[in-house]
């Protein structure tokens, strides 16, 4: 089995965050029968153990499957072959992650449920690396061709002009370069998340806090301007 | 606004309005949220913020409606 090369979200600590919501930890449930029975033959030993743990390996491959299946064709230089692949590392990386935090499961779901996640995650980071291997993330913006590049460009609506100047201007002058460097890439040239994380040696929470911060720099700056963004994006207010 | 590109893109960079979770809980708390959704439970008010990052990331997006679509899938067989 290959070894777990992506960091499933908590399993790092991450850096404070003001994206705290505040969601109350669970009590322990009443497991349900099933869950109960995975958990005790996944705990036991000997043939029990290596029994319960190949049943978890197809569950989380069948998983990992389920995830190359939806995404694959919208990565056809993937081949057949190439998202078996995938899936199977990705069972192999989930199955570590499993049986490294079987005590973190709290019956909040059914055991399967718990499961499916982690060989998800694993596959789906799987496949944005693949998709991007060998490309070209871009993280120094042009500032001046950034709406343009990305399909954004002020109509002849003046407020929507104003908000448009007003953000690029923002974007130029109120973010820190780290802060534009992770907005440009995540927001503006589609660079996926797990991508970029890799590419600067970060994780995804620690990248997605950063596009945070800098979203409500943005926000922030268009208030004191007196532009409303809600009215634009039809949010409520 | 009658531009829905401009309307995604400029929600792409501007975010939920909503104050929201991180990638780290939604993880943590999407097998839950999952099937509160899937007992047509009010997984929102249960788990404030989730769907606001779900709006807001769309790698985690994407893992919500495998899992979503996975699970409901299961269950219906």
């Amino acid at each position: 089995m290959s070894t777990a090369t992506v960091t499933v979200p908590g399993q790092v600590p991450s850096p404070k965050t003001d994206l705290s919501v505040a969601v109350e930890p669970q009590p322990r449930s009443q497991l349900d029968e099933e869950s109960r029975a995975w958990l005790r033959d996944l705990r036991s030993d000997g043939g029990e153990r290596d029994e319960a743990i190949a049943r978890l390996h197809a569950l989380l491959l069948r998983a990992a499957r389920f995830e190359c299946a939806r995404r694959g064709p919208a990565l056809p230089h993937l081949r057949g072959n190439d998202l078996d692949d995938v899936a199977n590392q990705a069972a192999d990386d989930a199955l570590v992650s499993v049986l490294g935090r079987l005590d973190d499961f709290r019956g909040a779901s059914r055991f399967t449920t718990w499961v499916y996640k982690f060989a998800l995650l694993e596959a789906a980071v799987k496949l944005r690396k693949r998709s991007w291997q060998g490309r070209e993330v871009p993280l120094e913006p042009d500032t001046w061709n950034l709406f343009t590049s990305a399909g954004i460009a002020p109509d002849d609506e003046a407020e929507q002009s104003e908000l448009l100047s007003t953000l690029q201007q923002a974007i130029a002058h109120v973010l820190t370069p780290h802060q534009r460097s992770v907005l440009v890439a995540l927001a503006l040239n589609g660079v996926p998340i797990d991508v970029l994380a890799e590419r600067l040696s970060t994780t995804r929470g620690a990248l997605y806090k950063t596009l945070h911060d800098a979203r409500r720099k943005l926000r922030a700056h268009l208030q004191e301007q007196g532009l409303s963004v809600d009215a634009l994006l039809g949010e409520e207010t | 606004m009658e531009r829905p590109e401009l309307e995604h893109a400029l929600g792409r960079l501007l975010g939920p309005a909503e104050p929201e979770v991180g990638c780290d809980v939604c993880f943590q708390e999407l097998d839950r949220y999952v099937e509160l959704e899937l007992a047509g439970k009010d997984a929102d008010a249960a788990i404030p913020g989730l769907r606001a990052h779900l709006n807001g990331c769309p790698a985690c997006r994407e893992e919500h409606e495998s899992l979503y679509a996975l699970v409901r899938g299961e269950r219906a067989r």
